[in-house]
């Protein structure tokens, strides 16, 4: 029953420099998860130093500077060394499980990759060590803003090479997950047969290629400018400071698609095992999220409408248009869990939260993608609570849901229920009550990134409701955070598949050993561990 | 292989719709070339794939093959662990972050680098 033999060079270890020396899939994807974890923690302590200054106007709890270098950490934090990378990790552990393959098909660039990530953002972080501070441009860094007459501390600097690279890094991991995918699928795993995590990855892959460079052709230019007398973004010297944006949203925009392909995937994993149904509409969720990864590549520039400089109606058309492969998504989960036989295990739960905020965030994309609402909610708290609803209600609750659910399989013992509702309700009130007010505050006419606003009207309420918001979300944190804590002490054996799910991880052990399987089921559907489950039912009638 | 190169036909001839749709209605040169880099990036990949599927012979693309067919093929040797990733990757980062330090951290890294790669040029020969 085995497919194919690895040569096995060393046997295992289990000590620190087996770690740092490891090239092991599983161990690479572990270490990325807890670096990105690691990562999160600390730009949620300064989403929490954020929300304190601004629980009251004219506060001063931290001075204006600080308050630049602490949004410009916090959201780079987050999108370059958080949600993408943590996506990386999953897959990372995930992908050659899925689709029966000994290990990535390149290990050591796998490992240089992990390696890359956390020295890189290591450097953006040191920033905060040098006399001027850490990079205080956002996370966006502007040109002019970020160029050596504004922004003249090595704080800058090193905010560049930092996400320059790790944006290397993603690339190669991108590359390394489509070659894995394409040629190392087990007997009988046919593209049309890998799970739809799978498929989500290899989308998203194909954006991180087409889209990172970008992001590496702009920083480089930024680079020599600060450092080299070059003048790129510079009009007095033939340069426009329009060209950053043009490179940078067409990096960035696909990016905001990096960070959520790979989590409809988690959904699509989920749901069904939960629904006990298969997922409906597989085709259409693969072709959905190819449309998007193809859609998203025209629409970087309705992050420019008010600049009068570009086309409006043709990125406002294109980005409507990704709306309907999203909602094609969304219509197939539902259609998933309709008649099926539902149960709230934490995973389950959230999952449902993430289709519930999701949901909420990707209504306000539509509206912005109007231009006359775009010019109208531009640079204000409405543009900051769309974002958070996609990336904070969508991508960190489908992070967690995954957390929850492939928890037995990475370390063989399962994260506590009751503890999990605990986080799951924390982190969905607390969530809704941090962002839901935000939209208001934007309608208010409330401009992000200030360090303070009007003390009369109703902001100082929506300010204070949100920041109490920001806390509930801390004890929802520091709740999963006790739960990892005692599961860690809890031996009861957990079983190859505890959930009686679908994909073909679940056929091997919890956790997996070296290279993955010692025997694999046949494959002749998407679903070859329910089938082996099911020897009774005839496969064949599917795909 | 066919999905694959069917993806990557697809991708590079929406690319070269788009950028001539967007050159059209916009007549903006930075995206138009940023659009003409995209198709040309697809495209060539999608060249690639076709002179390469014609070697390829998967396992995975055949929807009737047994776990028993492929039994005892050795798919490729796999290292468990190597010192090469975390050396290579602390060089790349000495050499960005002596670009900004110091000149001498660079020099380093950039020393490193050669260093590995003569070094795995010795070990895959």
């Amino acid at each position: 029953m085995t497919t194919a033999r690895a040569t096995l060079a060393r046997q295992p270890r289990a000590d620190l420099l087996s770690w740092i020396t490891t090239t092991d899939h599983k161990r690479i994807g572990i270490l990325y998860l807890t670096t990105s974890l690691v990562y999160f923690g600390v730009a949620g302590l300064l989403a929490l130093a954020i929300r304190t200054q601004l629980a009251r106007p004219a506060n001063d709890f931290v001075g204006v500077h600080t308050y630049a270098q602490l949004f410009t950490l916090h959201g780079t934090a987050m999108i370059f060394l958080f949600v993408a990378p943590f996506a990386l990790g999953l897959a990372n552990f995930l992908l050659p499980l899925q689709i029966g393959a000994p290990d990535m098909a390149f290990p050591r660039l796998n490992a240089t990759s992990y390696w890359m990530f956390l020295f890189g953002g290591l450097v953006i972080f040191a920033g905060a060590a040098t006399n001027e501070g850490a990079a205080a441009t956002g996370w966006t860094a502007y040109a002019p803003l970020s160029e050596i007459k504004i922004s003249t501390g090595l704080g800058q600097d090193l905010w560049i090479v930092g996400v320059f690279i790790v944006s290397v890094a993603t690339i190669l991991t991108s590359i390394n997950f489509i070659t894995t995918v394409f040629v190392y699928r087990a007997p009988g795993m046919t593209m049309w047969r890998i799970p739809i995590f799978a498929w989500e990855m290899v989308a998203t892959s194909l954006l991180i290629f087409m889209a990172f460079p970008a992001l590496a052709a702009d920083l480089l230019l930024l680079f020599v400018d600060r450092n080299f007398g070059g003048h790129a973004f510079d009009p007095a010297y033939g340069g426009s400071a329009l060209l950053w944006q043009h490179l940078f949203w067409f990096f960035g925009h696909p990016e905001v698609y990096v960070m959520i392909l790979p989590y409809f995937g988690v959904i699509s994993e989920i749901i069904p095992v939960f629904s006990r149904k298969p997922i409906f509409g597989y085709t259409g969720i693969v072709l959905a999220a190819f449309a998007i990864a193809g859609l998203s590549m025209g629409v970087w520039a309705h992050h420019m409408f008010t600049t009068g400089a570009v086309d409006d109606p043709f990125f406002s058309f294109m980005s409507f248009l990704i709306a309907v492969p999203t909602g094609v998504k969304f219509f197939d989960w539902i259609a998933t869990m309709w008649g099926g036989s539902i149960s709230f295990e934490t995973p389950m739960l959230f999952a449902l939260g993430f289709l519930v905020n999701f949901l909420l965030g990707g209504i306000t994309g539509v509206m912005i993608a109007s231009p006359p609402i775009d010019f109208q909610a531009h640079q204000s708290y409405f543009i900051v609570a769309h974002m958070h609803y996609v990336l904070g209600g969508g991508s960190l609750f489908a992070i967690f849901a995954a957390l929850f659910f492939w928890w037995p399989k990475m370390f063989g013992r399962k994260l506590r229920e009751g503890l999990g509702a605990w986080s799951f309700w924390l982190l969905f009130i607390g969530f809704n009550v941090t962002f839901l007010p935000m939209h208001f505050m934007g309608l208010e006419g409330m401009p992000r990134r200030v360090y303070t606003y009007d003390a009369t009207g109703v902001l100082p309420l929506l300010n204070a409701i949100a920041t109490a918001g920001s806390y509930l979300m801390a004890i929802g944190v520091l709740v999963f955070l006790w739960n990892v804590v005692v599961s860690a002490f809890d031996r009861t054996p957990v079983g190859d598949d505890p959930w009686e799910a679908n994909s073909l991880e679940w056929a091997t052990t919890s956790p997996p050993p070296e290279y993955n399987f010692d025997r694999l089921p046949p494959i002749r559907s998407d679903r070859p561990v329910f089938d082996a489950r099911h020897p009774e039912r005839d496969p064949s009638a599917v795909r | 292989m066919k999905v694959g190169l069917r993806l990557f036909l697809s991708s590079g001839a929406f690319a070269i719709v788009i950028a001539v749709v967007y050159w059209l209605l916009a007549r903006e040169p930075a995206g138009t070339i940023l659009l003409g880099f995209l198709a040309f990036a697809l495209s060539f990949i999608a060249g690639y794939m076709i002179v390469a599927e014609r070697e390829a012979d998967l396992w995975g693309d055949d929807a009737q093959a047994k776990n028993t067919e492929a039994v005892g093929e050795v798919v490729g040797t796999y290292s468990v662990r190597s010192p090469l990733p975390i050396v290579s990757a602390a060089a790349l980062t000495c050499v960005g972050l002596g670009l900004v330090v110091s000149p001498t951290i660079a020099v380093m890294g950039i020393i490193a680098i050669f260093a590995l790669g003569a070094l795995f040029i010795v070990q895959s020969s």
